[in-house]
């Protein structure tokens, strides 16, 4: 993958518990006690946007964000520099989003769930990743190779249409598994990022 | 078909030359601080002249609510100012002149929060845009994307003329005196860049208004205001200003001074650029707190200010500029998309009323409306900057505004398509009544971004607009019209001085822990373009300041005299009265009892004024002579790279630029008109410098000007050698290096 800058989200089960700002204090202790080996910088709250990015934590190589930026809630892991390799950085970025999408489930405050084998990507880098069929050709091919291995089976993947947006793709798995069995598949919890 | 690997050669063609060679050189400058090769604070003054600012916890330092935890940032030790480290995020401002923004100019900064910031841009109190969260080393590109879009970051920040501001409803106004858009359009880029803006001591801010009496340009807070006038003169219809000086808010506000009456519009830009001079030299540059141009004219008391304007104005070379812009003041006038146009009754979608009643205006032209984006706090994500740029392409064409109330202001909509209108805004979630009501609450960024920040402004203001939201439709009209502005802190960045309802943000230790607060501030004047600030009545625990909001509401309703303002009520009953309100206020359970009392609104952590670091607001006071230096060593650095590239010709050309350079740079102090031409600066150099002997190295002599005069004579020619250009490097290092040891000899014995 090209791009160094990407966006990788996982939905959340519709709930009558969400609350959007329970996650503030949760993601003020996930810096305050290092629960993620990521450098960590700060938290902000932007719940009064409509179908904004919600509330973000701030990181020095990617944010975290739970908000609708697409029009539907979820966990988004938005890569903004360094990372691995080209070939890593797709499954980096889903190891990651996986790993911080069950610290939250595990959040007792939160009870939130997610569904595991619904995902979207963007491509947030226009120069290296234009939205053109060249990019989505070449995109749709890693997610199909990286999710296969990882879900299992065939994988579903509708482009967006949207000429102005990143490239933008709904990705749908063939399976479900939990996050547990997933971060499994993927090599456990990520070390600090590269 | 090469595929462009850089944003620069994917650009190529498309930003203005000197633009190009800004950013180029600003790219240039981020290398050489990374290499340890420009000093820390010259690089802090540079990076602020293109609006690329610090953020909070930048020192490398953030409480979390237990302990102070450092941020290792992966540049160690490197920074980008004094205590400001390399890779921590920053805030980029980007001036929007009057705020006006094209569709296609919307698509491109959207683009930008989308990969470089967190998904929001930010409207300003100034009609700037703000992206958070941003690296430094993106910056180059962030700006070249904005300069094919036609927007130029330079000056932003820093100690410079910042945005030209005015009222959003210029041009469509029925109660403007005359359309002040070619005046504020063509004074942006007039004073933008222009040698005699570029050594304040302290930022120089500007602002048009039509008319007197709407608040919509708050001259009355700036250090230049212009409000447009006529007068009829020898029979004839003349246009001028309403000239104001010296006003300015901070922690200490200032009123503006009548300078005059009634300044002809070919007077308008010379005047300016004489107050710009007599700031540059007189203003403070030691003391950063009274460095403002309104503690010149306060001490100096506004006649013998004017007087020294017009002194100034004397001595100025004419510049063709003054005027020629008056030959042709339609140049900014818009094109409405479509025909004007009556609203038809009917059924209108569901809130289309109430978002009309407080969102729409009637323009001064038949058939046509503007109509106001709500825009909680200010921000907006990428997808509805793009919604809304489909708005104007569909609409009204390319005559948005952000205004000053942090909202965006559609022009030329006609009447009949308000309803479509409001159903696509409300598709992108920002058809929300209310604006500039009660319920929109204007804020600074506060303790969310800015390292001054002591109490969130940003959190006060979502839980006022929160619980105002709930019971707005009940609320009295005359309560509905309250300004309510949010400062983080005493500098006034959310101009609470002129609200009917001000905070800023102060801490107080109670029970034996620090509690955020609110100073409540009332009695300001938003109408008469600000006509009078308010006064602190006293601090108020942040978690009861919605009460407080309540209360004096409420009792506003209640006891108002028929058509009485919140100002007046506030005059009648007395500031002693609200004080009794206050004092109820003050006190907050202990810390077992309710903790939440002790940390502020939307942040769980324990309260602190721990993370307050230091302002880049006031920039660096860089000598104008080093800023110069550095240019010329920058230019070496680069002639060097092109020589390394094998282009002799070119490198040997930009050897000569540094040694212009360094010499405009020592040569504008003996003579403040130095103009730009190299025939000039060799001409006063060689006055100045050599034949004084000023210049003279003690061993060497005039060896080293010699290298500059020689230079001069052999400029431009074509095919120099590689051992050609690799000696006038050389030679362009001596006399560069030369001309440092000389200033510092003379600095001493400069004025």
């Amino acid at each position: 993958m090209l791009s160094e800058r990407l966006q990788l989200k996982l939905y959340l089960e519709p709930s009558a518990h969400f609350e959007l700002e329970a996650l503030i204090p949760v993601f003020h202790r996930v810096i305050r006690e290092q629960l993620i080996k990521e450098l960590l910088i700060d938290v902000v709250d932007y719940s009064h946007v409509p179908d904004g990015p919600g509330v973000v934590l701030i990181g020095h190589e990617a944010d975290y964000y739970v908000g609708a930026l697409d029009g539907a809630s979820g966990l988004v892991y938005s890569r903004k520099r360094g990372g691995p390799g080209p070939d890593a950085r797709l499954e980096d970025a889903l190891r990651r989003l996986v790993n911080v999408a069950r610290l939250l489930e595990q959040e007792s405050s939160l009870k939130w769930r997610f569904k595991s084998g619904e995902l979207s990507l963007r491509l947030t880098d226009r120069l290296h990743a234009p939205n053109d069929d060249a990019t989505f050709a070449a995109t749709r091919a890693e997610v199909e190779a990286l999710f296969g291995r990882v879900y299992g089976g065939s994988v579903a993947i509708e482009r967006l249409p949207a000429a102005k947006e990143p490239l933008s793709l709904r990705i749908k798995a063939a399976s479900s598994p939990s996050l547990e069995a997933l971060l499994e598949k993927l090599g456990g919890p990520p070390a600090a990022a590269s | 078909m090469t595929v462009a690997t850089t944003w620069k050669q994917k650009l190529a063609g498309q930003v203005r030359e000197d633009w190009a060679r800004e950013i180029d050189i600003f790219e240039t400058q981020i290398e050489l601080r990374k290499k340890g090769k420009v000093e820390e604070k010259l690089f802090a003054e540079t990076r602020l002249r293109r609006g690329t600012y610090g953020q909070r916890y930048d020192n490398g330092q953030r409480h979390d609510g237990e302990k102070t935890q450092t941020l290792p940032y992966p540049s160690g030790e490197l920074t980008k100012g004094p205590v400001t480290m390399w890779d921590a995020p920053g805030m980029q401002r980007i001036k929007i002149p009057y705020g006006k923004l094209s569709a296609d100019q919307l698509d491109t900064l959207s683009e930008l929060a989308e990969e470089y910031s967190d998904q929001i841009l930010h409207i300003t109190t100034r009609q700037d845009i703000q992206l958070h969260f941003i690296h430094i080393e993106d910056t180059p590109d962030l700006m070249r994307r904005l300069a094919a879009a036609g927007i130029t970051t330079r000056e932003a920040c820093g100690n410079t003329v910042r945005n030209v501001t005015a009222c959003p409803y210029a041009g469509v106004c029925s109660t403007e005196s005359f359309d002040v858009i070619p005046y504020a359009d063509a004074l942006a880029f007039f004073l933008l860049g222009h040698p005699d803006t570029q050594d304040f001591g302290r930022k120089f801010k500007v602002a048009f208004s039509g008319c007197k009496d709407e608040p919509c340009g708050l001259t009355n807070f700036h250090d230049a205001g212009a409000i447009a006038r006529t007068r009829v003169v020898n029979g004839e219809l003349k246009r001028g200003f309403e000239y104001y000086v010296g006003g300015g808010l901070g922690a200490v506000p200032y009123p503006a001074s009548l300078f005059d009456e009634f300044l002809s519009e070919e007077e308008l830009f010379p005047i300016t650029q004489a107050v710009c001079r007599v700031f540059a030299r007189l203003g403070e540059r030691e003391n950063r707190a009274r460095a403002r141009l309104k503690f010149v004219v306060k001490k100096l008391g506004i006649e013998e200010f004017k007087r020294l304007v017009l002194e100034e104005r004397a001595k100025l070379r004419p510049d063709e500029r003054w005027t020629s812009f008056l030959k042709d003041l339609h140049v900014t006038d818009e094109k409405p998309l479509k025909p004007g146009s009556e609203l038809a009754p009917g059924n209108y979608p569901a809130g289309f009323e109430a978002w009309f009643k407080t969102n729409v205006q009637p323009q001064s032209q038949k058939g046509y409306s503007t109509a106001k984006a709500t825009l909680p706090l200010g921000d907006f994500t990428p997808g509805q900057g793009r919604a809304m740029a489909e708005l104007a392409r569909k609409f009204t064409g390319d005559s948005m505004r952000a205004t000053v109330e942090q909202n965006m202001l559609f022009r030329w909509v006609s009447n009949a398509d308000l309803p479509a209108f409001y159903q696509e805004l409300s598709k992108a979630g920002l058809g929300s009544a209310g604006a500039d009501h009660i319920t929109d609450v204007t804020s600074c960024p506060g303790t969310d971004t800015c390292k001054l920040g002591i109490s969130s402004s940003r959190g006060l203001a979502t839980e006022l607009h929160k619980q105002l939201s709930v019971i707005s439709d009940q609320l009295d009209p005359a309560a509905q019209g309250l300004h309510i502005k949010c400062s983080g802190c005493s500098n006034s960045c959310g101009q609470h001085h002129v609200a009917d309802m001000g905070f800023l943000g102060v801490s107080r230790n109670m029970n034996g822990r620090r509690v955020p607060h609110f100073q409540l501030v009332i009695g300001g004047q938003y109408k008469n373009n600000a006509g009078s600030y308010g006064l602190a009545i006293g601090a108020i625990p942040s978690k009861h300041v919605p009460k407080a909001v309540k209360t004096l509401t409420d009792r506003f309703v209640a006891e108002k005299l028929d058509g009485e303002t919140f100002q007046a009520f506030v005059a009648r009953i007395g500031k002693k009265e609200i004080r009794k309100l206050v004092d109820q206020l003050a006190v907050i359970p202990s810390y077992e009892q309710d903790p939440s009392y002790y940390s502020d609104w939307g942040d769980p952590r324990e309260y602190t004024i721990g993370d307050l670091g230091v302002g880049e607001c006031a920039g660096e006071v860089v000598p104008l002579v080093q800023v110069g230096l550095a240019d010329s060593e920058r230019e070496l650095f680069e002639a060097q790279l092109l020589l390394d590239e094998g282009s002799s010709d070119r490198a040997a050309a930009r050897a000569f630029s540094a040694m212009v350079l360094a010499a405009q740079a020592l040569t504008r102090e003996k003579n403040s008109f130095l103009g730009e031409g190299v025939d000039e600066i060799v001409s006063e150099f060689r006055t100045h410098y050599y034949d004084t002997k000023l210049f003279f190295d003690p061993f060497a002599g005039g060896k080293f000007a010699h290298y500059f005069f020689r230079a001069y004579e052999h400029r431009g020619e074509a095919g120099a050698s590689k051992e050609g250009a690799h000696q006038l490097i050389e030679e362009a290092q001596l006399f560069v290096e030369a001309a440092h040891q000389c200033y510092t000899r003379i600095a001493g014995a400069l004025p």
